[in-house]
C-alpha cells in the first residue's frame, strides 16, 4: 500500500468518524423535561417572529408548553406532539422544514451538492497529477544561462 | 475519465435544475403563508369553559345547538378598536336570533384593563377571560383580533385574521348557518 493512499484512507476515516459522532444519538432516555424542552424548540412560538415555544414567554407558548408537558405525560411520541401542532397551525409552526415532500429537497439539494462538489474536485485533482509536467529544453537552459549575471 | 467528468457535470446540472424549479415555484410565494389563515376551518371547534367579566362562566357545551361567533381581542390592539363597531353593529343585529351567541375572549391582557375597556366603550355580548391562554392555543391563535364562526353542530365554518367588518361577520354567520 502507497503512502498516497494510506493518507485517503486516513481522510475518510477521520470524515467517517466525524460524521459518527456528530450523528449518534445522545446517550440514555431523555427525561420528560428534556422532551418537552426538545419538542418545544422545534416549535414557533405562534404569535412572535423567531422564537421557539421554548424560548417565549407569551401567553400562549407558556399554554403550549403545559400543553406539550401534559401530552409527554399522557404518552404522546415527540411525532405525535408535532403532528397535533401542525394540524392546528399548519406546517409553519415547524422551525425547521420537515423532512419529508418538498421538504426534502431543502436538506437533499446541498448535500447533493456538496457530493458532487467532492467528487468533481478529486476527479479533477486526479486528473491535474497525471498531467506530463513541463520539462525544460537545451533552449530553455541556454536561456537561463544567458540571464545569469557573470 | 472523460465519461466520468461528463456524467458528474450532468448531475450537477440536474441538481441546479432543480433547484431553479423549486427556487421558480416559490417565487411570490411567502413560505409562512399558512401563517395567515386557520387551519381549524372544516374542524371540530375546541372546546373552552372560561370565566366570564361579569363573574359567570362560558361553555362551549351550553352554546351547542346555535351559532356562535367567538372573537379573540384586547383593549390594548389597534386593530381590535377598530373592529369593535363592527361586531358590536353586528351583534345587534342578531342578538334576539336565540339560536346565536356571541363571545369575545380576552387574550393578553388584564383583567382591570379589559373592565376600563368595557366601561368606556360598551361591549354588548359576553367577555370571557383566558387566564392561562389554553382557548387562545386550542383555537391555534397566532394574535388578535381573530374571529371564528362555529355552526350549530359545532363545526368551525368560518374564520377572520385581522379585524373584521359588519359583511364577512355576516358570510361567516351564512356559513355556519349552513346558508352560504
Amino acid at each position: 500500500m502507497t503512502r498516497r493512499n494510506l493518507a485517503w484512507i486516513a481522510l475518510a476515516a477521520v470524515v467517517v468518524i466525524t460524521l459518527a459522532i456528530v450523528a449518534w444519538p445522545g446517550g440514555g432516555k431523555p427525561s420528560d423535561a428534556e422532551r418537552v424542552r426538545s419538542v418545544g424548540s422545534e416549535l414557533r412560538c405562534p404569535d412572535c417572529e423567531s422564537q421557539s415555544i421554548a424560548q417565549s414567554s407569551t401567553g400562549t407558548a407558556r399554554a403550549a408548553r403545559a400543553d406539550i408537558r401534559q401530552r409527554v405525560a399522557s404518552g404522546q411520541s415527540d411525532a405525535e406532539i408535532r403532528q397535533a401542532y401542525i394540524d392546528k397551525f399548519g406546517p409553519s409552526i415547524l422551525l425547521k422544514p420537515e423532512s419529508g415532500g418538498l421538504g426534502i429537497l431543502v436538506w437533499g439539494l446541498p448535500a447533493a451538492a456538496l457530493v458532487l462538489g467532492a467528487a468533481g474536485l478529486v476527479l479533477a485533482l486526479r486528473r491535474w497529477r497525471r498531467e506530463p509536467h513541463l520539462q525544460p529544453t537545451d533552449a530553455d537552459r541556454e536561456l537561463v544561462q544567458r540571464a545569469r549575471p557573470r | 475519465m472523460r465519461h466520468r467528468v461528463r456524467w458528474i457535470a450532468l448531475c450537477a446540472g440536474v441538481v441546479v435544475a432543480a433547484l431553479a424549479v423549486v427556487a421558480a415555484t416559490q417565487v411570490g410565494t411567502d413560505p409562512r403563508q399558512d401563517s395567515n389563515k386557520s387551519h381549524l376551518l372544516g374542524k371540530d371547534a375546541p372546546s373552552y369553559d372560561l370565566p366570564t367579566l361579569d363573574g359567570g362562566r362560558v361553555r362551549a357545551s351550553d352554546l351547542a345547538g346555535k351559532v356562535v361567533i367567538v372573537n379573540f381581542w384586547n383593549s390594548w390592539c389597534i386593530p381590535c378598536q377598530e373592529e369593535h363597531p363592527a361586531l358590536v353593529e353586528f351583534f345587534r343585529r342578531h342578538a334576539a336570533d336565540p339560536g346565536f351567541a356571541m363571545v369575545g375572549i380576552v387574550r393578553d391582557d388584564t383583567e382591570s384593563a379589559i373592565r376600563r375597556y368595557v366601561d368606556d366603550e360598551g361591549v354588548p355580548y359576553t367577555v370571557a377571560l383566558d387566564p392561562g391562554a389554553q382557548a387562545s392555543l386550542e383555537f391555534g391563535t397566532r394574535g388578535q383580533p381573530e374571529t371564528y364562526a362555529i355552526s350549530p353542530d359545532g363545526v368551525i365554518a368560518g374564520t377572520q385574521f385581522g379585524p373584521s367588518s359588519v359583511a364577512n361577520l355576516e358570510d361567516m354567520y351564512a356559513a355556519a348557518r349552513g346558508q352560504s
